[in-house]
């Protein structure tokens, strides 16, 4: 759909045209913030990393060779970016937090929903927040970011198979937890 | 085949990811395995759930602190792009010189008497030249410090940038320059400012003053990207006597993860 503008709008961004970079930036901050968002939990740090992201993508904009999507370009640079900071992907979200954000979430229903279902997504929070950094960032770009298989593995520099084999053990470990998490 | 290889197929069944045969495969195989129907059945479940998962929305700073970096990384660059016009053009006068070989000639003993009155007058006035020079040098470094601070005051977050950047020129850096960079280290709104400080004063961490100040500084950031970058800085300095206020920012409920892991690796090797 969008994806030969954004690779002709990078390919004007790197023969100098970096203003071309705020459509990008319209197109692709709340995707990216979002990705940054699962693999943190953490608000502050996830808007701090898409000025990073951006940074790097003007900064290295020299190695986009429009021989892929741009997106995949993007959250291939998320992911150093995220390896860079040395942080930990997998970063506790307080308890306090999730129950705020479940409740925020599960405001529309009534009352007997209300309570089940909050317990429901109390429970996936929580059971997202304890999987491993290489299955929730699968589940992440799958799921949440509606990439295909074929897309992630471009992403991600592993086989097609490799990403079905590791999506399919995420929803396997992220169903386990789901099941042992206390509610 | 067993159920345990049907169910490596029911992930990307949920992800609409499986070849037509996979997918016709699967669902004959469900009408007549319960148990994998209803395994399937209640990870579909938890796949439902999931698109309620929803992202908080981001704060308004991240749209203008976009804008502020595109602009500051614009004004860099153009900086940039100016010095080196400025080298391509001179290459091209030279160029052109080349091709007047008689003008060159006359530049060349222009150049030669100049060489010669210099050594004379060098010779002859040497010191009280000197003097001139030394003073002349020093004017121009008041000038350069005088608008480095003027610049750190500015609205525009790229013309703070610059500031900080003049400080790279200023050799001496007197206290008065070194408490206006702590300041901009610890009041800055912009975070890129703040960072490009942290490099301007590591510069100058000879001065004890700076050290202590980047010392006193560290329970004073909230982000975690400076919080990092100065874990880094105090680790290179092998600066001991950050152990305390590290200690100190360790014991903020609302520390970064990776951050307070960082901070914890840092104070293992500082000891």
């Amino acid at each position: 759909m969008n994806s030969l503008a954004d690779n002709t709008i990078m390919l004007k961004v790197k023969a100098g045209d970096l203003d071309k970079m705020g459509l990008l930036f319209e197109r692709y901050n709340r995707p990216l913030y979002g990705f940054l968002f699962h693999m943190t939990y953490q608000r502050e740090t996830s808007e701090d990393l898409v000025q990073q992201v951006f940074y790097k993508m003007l900064k290295y904009r020299e190695t986009f060779t429009a021989t892929g999507e741009f997106v995949h370009w993007m959250y291939s640079i998320a992911r150093n970016t995220l390896k860079d900071q040395g942080k930990s992907l997998k970063q506790r979200v307080k308890h306090e937090n999730t129950d705020d954000h479940a409740e925020r979430l599960s405001g529309g229903l009534t009352p007997e929903e209300h309570l089940e279902k909050k317990q429901a997504k109390l429970g996936l929070y929580k059971a997202m927040e304890k999987l491993s950094d290489s299955h929730r960032e699968v589940l992440t770009l799958s799921k949440f970011q509606e990439l295909k298989y074929q897309e992630i593995a471009q992403i991600l520099d592993i086989s097609e198979i490799a990403v079905k084999t590791r999506a399919h053990r995420a929803m396997l470990e992220l169903k386990s937890i789901y099941e042992k998490t206390e509610r | 085949m067993k159920c345990e290889q049907y169910e490596e197929l029911f992930a990307g069944w949920l992800n609409n990811e499986l070849k037509p045969a996979e997918k016709e495969m699967l669902e004959q195989h469900l009408t007549g395995c319960a148990a994998c129907k209803a395994e399937l059945a209640s990870m579909q479940q938890l796949w439902v759930l999931m698109d309620e998962v929803e992202v908080p929305e981001p704060s308004a700073n991240m749209q203008a602190d976009f804008r502020t970096m595109l602009n500051d990384y614009k004004a860099a660059e153009a900086g940039k792009k100016s010095s080196s016009i400025g080298i391509l053009e001179q290459l091209g006068w030279l160029w052109q010189w080349k091709q007047r070989w008689p003008l060159a000639y006359t530049l060349a003993i222009v150049l030669i008497s100049f060489g010669c009155g210099y050594l004379f007058f060098n010779l002859a006035g040497g010191s009280k030249q000197d003097k001139q020079m030394v003073e002349l040098t020093s004017q121009v470094h008041e000038l350069k410090q005088t608008m480095m601070l003027a610049l750190l005051e500015n609205p525009s977050a790229s013309e703070r940038m610059r500031g900080v950047s003049y400080t790279g020129e200023i050799k001496h850096a007197d206290k008065e320059v070194i408490d206006a960079l702590l300041s901009t280290l610890n009041n800055d709104p912009n975070v890129n400012v703040r960072l490009s400080t942290l490099d301007a004063l590591t510069r100058l961490a000879g001065h004890p003053e700076v050290r202590q100040g980047l010392v006193q500084s560290i329970t004073q950031q909230d982000s975690p990207l400076m919080q990092s970058a100065i874990a880094d800085v105090m680790l290179k300095l092998q600066e001991k006597s950050s152990v305390k206020s590290f200690r100190e920012l360790l014991k903020q409920k609302d520390l970064d993860h990776g951050v307070r892991d960082k901070i914890k690796e840092t104070i293992t090797q500082l000891i």
